[in-house]
C-alpha cells in the first residue's frame, strides 16, 4: 500500500465527491510558496518518495507553517540529504481544522464481502479499540447507529460545553466512502485521521489497496 | 428456498427410518441410535440395515436400503466415510428424502474430494443432508433423535418453541442437556458439522419458516455463505428472536493487514457487523444463551424505564447501576404512584427508584407495590429483587410474582441471590415462566438486550 496522500488517492476520493483539503505538489521551493500563498497559511509539508513510507519518520513532514519565511525553512530542513532518495515532489496542503479526529476505514471481508467501519481517532481507537462496523451497502441510518454504538460518543454528539460535531456530514462521508470502496472494489481503504468539528471535516490522510 | 432445503421436513418429521449401520454391539454409534430411536418411542416404522443381521432389537434387519420395500423418508448414517457416497447414491434411488450422516472422515480430515462426492450425490437427488462428521438431528415432539449419546448421560429436553443451530456437536450437546436440566424445550436441534450442502444460513431459512420455532440459538464458528447468512438473519430476527453465539473472536493469528483499518477489524468484526446489522441478540457465553431465552416468556419491554422493587437495599443499588452501565434508565415515579405507595407503605420507607421496602416487609407490601408498579405507565419493565433469606418474606411471595408476570402487562424479572434454599424457589419461579437470575448484572444486562430487541421490533413496525 503506498503511504503517501498523493494525486491519485485524491482523484479517486474527488470522484465520489468527497472533498481533500486543497493541496498542490511542489517540484521547487518557488512552486511550493506559490502553492501556500494560493491556499492560504497555515500549510502542512509532506514529502513524496516512492520510497519513503514512514513520512514522519525521516523527517519528511513539516506542520502548522504560518508564513512564507518559515515555509522556506521548513522546505530546506525537508529537502536536506534527500541526495539517497528519489523525491518526486513536496505536498503543500492546507493544514486541517482543529476537532474530533475520527478514523473511517473500510475492507473487503472475504465472507460478507464489503465493510466499513468508524472509530474514534487517536488514543482511542489505540487503547480502547472503540470501533464499529457494518457490512456494505450503507446508509444514514446505519451511520447513526453506529455513532451510537462507540463508547466515546458523546465526544461525538456533544458534552460539557462541547458542541456536536456536524453529524450530517459525517453521515454523507461514510455512505459516500462505502459507495467508493465498493465499486473501485478496495481491499483495505483509511481515511485516518478524518477532523471533525460542527462545520466539517478535513480528511488528513488517505490510503488505500485494490 | 432450494428443494433439498426444503426437504428437511423429512428429516425432523419423518415417517420412517433407516439406521445404516445399525448394530448389536453397545459400543457402536448404530447402536445407541437404533436403542434411542425405540427406547425413545419414536414409534414410527423403523429399519435398521446391517448385512451381518437378521433382527436388531427385535426389529427386522436389512441388508441394504434396496431391500425395504415401503418408503423411507429420512435414512441416518454410522458407516465408515468411504462407504457413504455409494449407499447415499443408493438412498437417492430408493426415494429417501433426507439424510442425517453423522460419519467423520471427510473434509475435516483432508477427504475433500469424497465429502464433493457425496455432496454431488445428495443434490442430484434433491436429498436434505445433515452432516457430515456431526450428530444430526433431535425433535422431541416427534421423538426423532439421531444423537448417539445414552439418554443416562445426556437428558433430552422437553417439547417447546426453542430450536437450536450448532455447528459444533459437543457445544450443541451440552446446552441441549443443559436446557432439560433447566426445564427449557426444544423444537428442534440441529448439529450440522461440515454443513457440506445445508448450512447455518440454510438451517436459519428453513427454521425461520417453521411455524413451531419460536426462538432460534445459533452457535456459529464461522460461515460459508457470508451474504446468505446475513439476509436470512435479517429475514428471521423480524419473525422471531434469533439469539447467537459466536466462536472464535480472538484476533487471528499472522492477519497481515496493510492498513490500520484491516489491522483493527479482525475476521470477529464483520461478524460483529453482521449481527449489529440484523439486530439479532448476540451473547457471549451459553448460560447467557439460557437468560434470554428465559425472558422470553415476558411481555417485551415498550421503553427503557426500568423500576426496581427490593427489599434489600444493597442488592437495589447494585441493580441500579447495572441499569446505568447497560444503558437502561432507571424510571421516575409519577406523582400519582408516588401518592399510591406512600399509603400503603409503612412511614420509614423512602419513596424511590429502587423502591427499597426493607426486611421486614412481607409479601403483602410486594404485592401491593408491585400492583402499583405495573399499573404506571412511565415504567416500562420491573425488576424485582426477593430476599428469599429475609424472615418476613413467605412463600406467598410465587403466587404473586406469578400471578402479576401473568397479567401480561409488561415484563417482570426476578433477582434472587442465595444458596439452596434461594435456588428452588427461583427454579419454581422459572417453572412458572418468571424469569430469575442469580445476579443483578445478569439480570440487567439479560432485561437491556431483550429491550434493544423489542425497541428494534417497534421501530420497525412504525
Amino acid at each position: 500500500m503506498d503511504k503517501q496522500a498523493t494525486l491519485p488517492e485524491f482523484r479517486v476520493l474527488k470522484k465520489y465527491k468527497i472533498p481533500v483539503l486543497p493541496y498542490g505538489i511542489a517540484k521547487n521551493m518557488k512552486e511550493a510558496t506559490e502553492i501556500a500563498a494560493r491556499i492560504g497559511y497555515p500549510v502542512a509539508l509532506k514529502l513524496i518518495s516512492p520510497q519513503v513510507s514512514h513520512k514522519t519518520d525521516v523527517g519528511g513532514v513539516k506542520i502548522k507553517i504560518t508564513d512564507a519565511t518559515r515555509l522556506r525553512h521548513a522546505y530546506e530542513d525537508i529537502m536536506e540529504n534527500r541526495e539517497k532518495i528519489e523525491v518526486t515532489g513536496v505536498l503543500v496542503q492546507k493544514m486541517a481544522r482543529k476537532g474530533v479526529e475520527l478514523i473511517i476505514g473500510g475492507k473487503k471481508d472475504p465472507q460478507f464481502g464489503h465493510m466499513m467501519i468508524l472509530g474514534m481517532g487517536g488514543v482511542y481507537v489505540e487503547v480502547f479499540r472503540d470501533i464499529t462496523a457494518r457490512i456494505c451497502p450503507i446508509n444514514k441510518q446505519d451511520v447513526k447507529e453506529m455513532v451510537g454504538e462507540l463508547r466515546t460518543h458523546p465526544l461525538i454528539t456533544g458534552i460539557r460545553g462541547m458542541r456536536p460535531i456536524n453529524l450530517e456530514k459525517l453521515y454523507g462521508l461514510m455512505v459516500k466512502a462505502s459507495q467508493m470502496i465498493t465499486k473501485e472494489d478496495m481491499e483495505e481503504l483509511d481515511l485516518n485521521p478524518v477532523i471533525f468539528d460542527e462545520e466539517g471535516y478535513d480528511i488528513v490522510d488517505v490510503r488505500f489497496s485494490k | 428456498m432450494r428443494k433439498d432445503i426444503a426437504n428437511l421436513k423429512y428429516v425432523f418429521a419423518p415417517k420412517s427410518i433407516a439406521v445404516i449401520g445399525a448394530s448389536d454391539n453397545p459400543s457402536k454409534l448404530g447402536n445407541t441410535i437404533l436403542k434411542n430411536l425405540v427406547d425413545g418411542g419414536y414409534g414410527k416404522k423403523i429399519y435398521p440395515i446391517n448385512p451381518k443381521h437378521k433382527k436388531l432389537l427385535g426389529l427386522k434387519c436389512y441388508e441394504k436400503i434396496e431391500d425395504i420395500r415401503g418408503n423411507v423418508e429420512l435414512a441416518i448414517f454410522a458407516i465408515p466415510a468411504r462407504f457413504v457416497p455409494d449407499v447415499a447414491e443408493s438412498c437417492g434411488k430408493k426415494g429417501v428424502k433426507g439424510i442425517v450422516v453423522l460419519s467423520a472422515g471427510f473434509g475435516e480430515v483432508g477427504e475433500v474430494e469424497l465429502e464433493k462426492r457425496l455432496g454431488e450425490i445428495v443434490l442430484k437427488y434433491n436429498m436434505a443432508m445433515v452432516g457430515p462428521n456431526c450428530l444430526g438431528v433431535m425433535n422431541p415432539k416427534k421423538r426423532v433423535d439421531s444423537i448417539f449419546f445414552p439418554f443416562y448421560k445426556f437428558e433430552r429436553p422437553k417439547v417447546g418453541g426453542i430450536s437450536l443451530i450448532t455447528q459444533s456437536g459437543a457445544v450443541g450437546s451440552c446446552v441441549a442437556d443443559l436446557a432439560a436440566y433447566y426445564d427449557v424445550g426444544f423444537s428442534k436441534f440441529v448439529s450440522y458439522g461440515n454443513g457440506t450442502t445445508i448450512n447455518d444460513a440454510d438451517l436459519v431459512e428453513y427454521l425461520s419458516a417453521d411455524p413451531e420455532t419460536k426462538e432460534i440459538l445459533l452457535y456459529l464458528e464461522g460461515t460459508k455463505n457470508g451474504k446468505k447468512l446475513l439476509r436470512m438473519l435479517e429475514k428471521a430476527n423480524v419473525k422471531k428472536p434469533v439469539i447467537v453465539l459466536k466462536a472464535g473472536k480472538s484476533k487471528s493469528a499472522g492477519n497481515a493487514a496493510k492498513s490500520h483499518t484491516g489491522n483493527l477489524a479482525g475476521d470477529y468484526m464483520a461478524y460483529n457487523a453482521v449481527f449489529r446489522e440484523s439486530k439479532v441478540i448476540e451473547v457471549d457465553s451459553v448460560v447467557e444463551l439460557f437468560y434470554v431465552v428465559n425472558m422470553f416468556s415476558q411481555e417485551l419491554p415498550k421503553g427503557r424505564r426500568v423500576a426496581v422493587l427490593t427489599d434489600g437495599g444493597g442488592l437495589g443499588v447494585l441493580t441500579a447501576d447495572a441499569v446505568e452501565s447497560e444503558g437502561l434508565q432507571m424510571a421516575e415515579f409519577g406523582e400519582e404512584t408516588r401518592e399510591k405507595l406512600k399509603q400503603v407503605l409503612p412511614p420509614y420507607v423512602n419513596i424511590g427508584n429502587p423502591l427499597d421496602i426493607v426486611a421486614d416487609s412481607g409479601t403483602d407490601i410486594y404485592e401491593k407495590s408491585l400492583r402499583i408498579m405495573m399499573e404506571d405507565e412511565s415504567i416500562d419493565s420491573v425488576i424485582v429483587i426477593v430476599l428469599f433469606q429475609a424472615p418476613a418474606v413467605d412463600s406467598r411471595i410465587i403466587d404473586v410474582l406469578v400471578k402479576e408476570s401473568d397479567r401480561k402487562e409488561k415484563p417482570i424479572v426476578v433477582v434472587a441471590v442465595g444458596g439452596n434454599y434461594t435456588k428452588e424457589n427461583r427454579r419454581i419461579l422459572d417453572g412458572y415462566g418468571v424469569p430469575t437470575y442469580g445476579c443483578p448484572l445478569s439480570a440487567v444486562k439479560t432485561l437491556r438486550r431483550i429491550t434493544d430487541y423489542s425497541l428494534f421490533l417497534r421501530t420497525r413496525k412504525r
